[in-house]
């Protein structure tokens, strides 16, 4: 199709080039949601040479892309070997601590210390405002706006300690998801997997002070673990008792402050069903959701423990319930916390739990739509082996499925920026991650920043949109500045894409080649 | 860029004439189909969606209804006494929310009306899927993949003069809503600064190369070239229009966007609202526009005539007040609404469940204001939905299809088309003017 731009050395001003746009009005997309993920998209931007596009698909997919190291990797060894490798090799690393640079360390920190990050974030407000001082600003709006964004060169003031905490979480997570010499990047994808599984939104309240311990200690411990542990650690980490008002769910008629009364609280326990385990077609009520929330009355926070948890007899609801047709509460049933327990186990243990894991497992690694058959063999491996997600995962890179070159995937705005990161190697410094962190609110996709419980969509239908593309191209341009030129990446190009970066001036390869339909799949 | 003069064939007087003469025209089909064509409304519609539920029973008090301050010991509005921290009266049975007071003009100028018990018949709970049921109009299961306002795009479009490549929808501030998606071209800006500026591809060079990259006629490339048309369209209205300087983003660094990433967003539904009704105001192919917010879902301390809560509503009053300067042309409409209401009676933490029935709000001058419509049966036990609950007296869709009536023309063909199931609601006739 040819193009009505006018050649590059006519001068022409701002209005003029809106004109000229406008003759190629005549393709204006449409953008019919499930069909852009198949085949109008898929046809075109694919590998010919097999070879190359399972190298691509394995490091894109288990990974945010490729990097001299990693294809060095790669290509040492039969494609399926290596991802199978990779799973063990994460697993290892999932087991240890985590490798954060010094300057990050303090998101890690133990959780009374955070607590007490908080606690001394409130009272320097309060002076502050008590002595009719300039208050440190309220607003999450303005307190983004305060001096030093990701300058953690400094201890950050007291009245700033959510705010940093919050920088350092998603400083971390660019740097893991783009510097593969230091975090696994099977371990960085199932990080995002599992957070955004489990998500919590940074913005309410004091969430953003624990989201980097959140994303460590519950996604990133047990990404290959077993998912009964790892929904248990999720029900019991100060992000979510907060994120979900269960630290403050309590039975109904619980003595308050002043003579008043407090009581239940739904909300975690409907999320709890309907995204983290049954899903919303798994097979419980409104009633259910009652039960459940009463039968985790008393699960709250505790800024002394290392848990950050505890169980408060006090507030409990020790009455009879029942819970998909389970009796809780009952003298067979043990009461208090091990009420909790019981219906985390059976909630994790649920086929319609398998069932919901297993296709988004499905539909973040392998298609937008993905093949039920793929879907019905990760449920049964998700089964047999009580949720062990190590398994699961070997099942899945395993599947014909995962290797099908006619499962497209389009790259999220986040795997977008970590996958150009990435091939740069430009991550570690204060302008590169709030630029990035920049790119993806603007983008829709800011770090940690999805406000409600279902977590970001995946599939091309929510992120394949015309005028974000285009803000695709200012960041990748602003990356390749001074970047080398990438050559490595070339073999993964289409001979058109290889002409027209020929054809351009030097210093912009780098970032066209970001810029380039061929980097936007995976 | 040229204004669209859209000139109607009929003057609108004598549009209204034919109305007035088809009467209750809703019970006999047929005469539908003899309305000219050309004589639409040429109305422009704006859906603000509030999403996660936001609490009607704090925006819309019903302040003489005992029960609503027995189940609401904590957190309910008091009741109207004159002072700044109780309701606005608004008549014998409702009264405002005080942080809406922007909004009281409105309402004595008649232009904006309330329906106290509204929302979708599915009794579903969940945010996502009663959002969804929403946006692709129709409630309870369905493998629909197009939002309701994409397909009215492509029924009022052609008549706004947009060819089928012409976006006669806009969208600012979400990424991709789902009410949007679909076959039609529909223009998305995202919030806040970011919409103001050309980027890399202002550059001719850079703009060149990168042409070059997405030159294909392969769908990827068309999207491409489409989005970039658009985006600098967009950009140069917003700053011929000092849109730029405007707002509550300062600085135009891009790391500012972070901001977006912690911000109350129903803070920065005001700044939408302005570059929704500029970029309207100069492109009148633009006949939908859709806005949303986040941070309704209140389940703890949302506070009473103060509070989390009432901070969002001082922000969509202000929002609602800046849409009235840009659409108030005659058949101009503009629609409030969540997903569902929330429970009648307060939780164990001073918030709000999940709940069934709501508010929803229409404001224009095609609007009979300054009243509430639909059946209201208040808080007694045995009229709550499942005990607990607001009813749904009044389907979303049979809401809408007043409102695409009065200000698009559409007609019952094209209503059933868009809102597969809809049954006319005849207790909602005088809802939208005639006159």
């Amino acid at each position: 199709m040819p193009l009505n731009f006018p050649p590059p050395e006519s001068r022409l001003g701002r209005r003029q080039f809106v004109v000229g746009a406008s003759l190629i009005g005549g393709f204006y997309a449409a953008t019919p949601r499930a069909a852009w993920a198949q085949a109008d998209y898929g046809s075109t931007h694919r590998l010919a040479n097999p070879s190359l596009e399972q190298q691509w698909r394995v490091l894109s997919r288990l990974g945010y892309g490729p990097t001299p190291a990693l294809l060095q990797s790669v290509q040492a060894a039969d494609p399926l070997a290596w991802a199978l490798s990779q799973i063990d090799v994460a697993h290892a690393a999932s087991q240890g601590a985590a490798p954060i640079p010094a300057e990050l360390q303090s998101m890690a920190a133990p959780l009374p210390e955070l607590f007490d990050g908080v606690k001394r974030e409130r009272e320097a407000r309060t002076s502050a405002r008590a002595l009719g001082k300039d208050t440190p600003p309220a607003s999450a709006e303005e307190k983004e706006k305060a001096p030093r964004p990701y300058d953690f060169s400094a201890p950050a003031e007291a009245g700033y300690f959510t705010r940093e905490q919050r920088q350092k979480a998603a400083a971390w997570q660019l740097t893991a998801c783009s510097q593969p010499g230091l975090e696994n990047p099977l371990l960085a994808r199932l990080t995002e997997f599992w957070f955004n599984h489990f998500n919590v939104y940074a913005g309410k309240g004091a969430v953003g002070a624990y989201v980097g311990h959140y994303a460590l200690q519950v996604a990133r411990a047990h990404a290959l673990g077993r998912f009964e542990d790892m929904l248990l650690a999720s029900a019991r980490h100060p992000a979510m008792l907060i994120y979900l008002d269960q630290a403050q769910s309590v039975a109904a008629g619980t003595p308050g402050p002043l003579g008043s009364t407090r009581g239940l609280n739904e909300n975690y326990a409907r999320e709890l069903m309907e995204l983290h385990t049954l899903g919303v077609n798994g097979g419980y009520t409104q009633a259910d959701v009652r039960a459940l929330a009463r039968i985790l009355t008393g699960w709250t926070l505790d800024p002394k423990h290392p848990s950050g948890f505890r169980f408060a007899p006090r507030n409990h609801d020790a009455g009879p319930k029942t819970l998909l047709g389970q009796p809780f509460g009952n003298r067979l049933s043990g009461g208090g916390e091990a009420e909790g327990l019981d219906a985390l186990r059976l909630l994790a243990r649920h086929p319609s739990t398998a069932q919901r894991i297993c296709q988004r497992l499905a539909e973040f690694f392998v298609a937008d739509q993905p093949p039920p058959a793929l879907v019905q063999r990760l449920r049964q491996t998700f089964l047999a082996s009580g949720g062990d997600m190590r398994l699961v995962m070997r099942s899945l890179v395993e599947s014909p499925e995962f290797w099908n070159p006619d499962h497209r995937l389009f790259k999220t705005p986040l795997d977008f920026a970590c996958s150009a990161l990435a091939a740069t190697q430009s991550t570690d410094d204060q302008r590169t991650w709030a630029t990035t962190a920049g790119f993806l609110a603007t983008a829709g996709q800011p770090l940690h920043g999805w406000q409600t419980p279902d977590g970001y969509q995946t599939d091309a239908a929510t992120w394949l949109v015309p005028e974000a593309l285009t803000r695709r191209v200012d960041f990748a341009l602003r990356l390749g500045q001074g970047a080398p030129a990438l050559d490595y990446l070339r073999p993964f190009l289409s001979a058109e894409t290889q002409a027209t970066l020929a054809q351009a001036p030097a210093g912009l390869r780098a970032g066209l080649l970001l810029a380039s339909p061929d980097f936007m799949s995976k | 860029m040229p204004l669209d003069t859209h000139t109607p064939a009929l003057s609108r007087r004598s549009l209204l004439g034919q109305l007035l003469l088809a009467g209750s025209a809703w019970a006999a089909p047929a005469a539908w189909a003899q309305n000219d064509r050309t004589a639409r409304a040429d109305g422009r519609l704006v859906l603000v969606f509030l999403r996660g539920a936001y609490d009607g029973l704090s925006a819309l008090v019903p302040y003489a209804d005992r029960d609503y301050y027995r189940l609401r010991p904590n957190i309910a509005i008091p009741a109207p006494d004159g002072s700044a921290q109780t309701a606005l009266a608004l008549d014998d049975t409702f009264a405002l929310h005080p942080a809406l007071s922007p909004l009281l003009p409105l309402w004595q100028q008649g232009v904006l009306a309330v329906l106290p018990a509204a929302g979708s018949p599915d009794p579903t709970r969940s945010h996502f899927d009663a959002q969804h049921h929403w946006e692709v109009g129709s409630p309870g299961k369905s493998s629909a993949t197009q939002g309701w306002m994409n397909q009215l795009a492509s029924l009022t479009a052609p008549r706004a003069g947009s060819g089928p490549d012409k976006p006669g929808a806009l969208g600012v501030g979400e990424a991709n809503p789902f009410i949007l998606a679909g076959p039609a071209p529909v223009q998305r800006v995202p919030r806040g600064q970011a919409a103001t500026q050309q980027g890399a591809m202002g550059n001719e060079r850079t703009r060149d190369s990168v042409l070059k990259l997405y030159g294909g006629d392969d769908s990827l490339s068309q999207a491409f070239r489409a989005g970039a048309q658009s985006r600098a369209q967009t950009a140069q209205t917003l700053r011929e229009n000092d849109m730029g300087t405007m707002g509550m983003m300062a600085g135009d660094r891009q790391e500012m966007m972070a901001a977006n990433n912690g911000a109350p967003p129903a803070r920065g539904l005001l700044l939408d609202a302005q570059y929704l009704g500029t970029l309207m105001r100069q492109n009148r192919r633009l006949r939908l526009g859709f806005l949303s917010a986040g941070g309704w879902d209140t389940h703890a301390n949302q506070g009473a005539a103060t509070g989390a809560l009432a901070n969002n509503l001082a922000s969509l009053a202000q929002a609602l007040v800046q849409l009235r300067q840009d659409f108030a042309q005659p058949n101009d409409v503009v629609v409030v609404c969540s997903e569902f209401g929330r429970t009648s009676a307060e939780n164990g933490t001073r918030g709000t469940d999940h709940g069934h029935g709501n508010t929803l709000w229409l404001m224009g001058n095609k609007v009979q204001g300054g009243r509430w419509h639909g059946q209201w049966t208040g808080l007694a036990p045995g009229n709550l939905h499942e005990g607990r609950d607001l009813p749904v007296h009044h389907d979303f869709r049979g809401v809408l299809a007043q409102v695409l009536k009065a200000s698009q023309g559409l007609d019952l063909a094209e209503l059933e088309a868009l809102f597969p199931g809809l049954a006319w609601d005849r207790a909602l006739d005088g809802m939208m003017r005639t006159t």
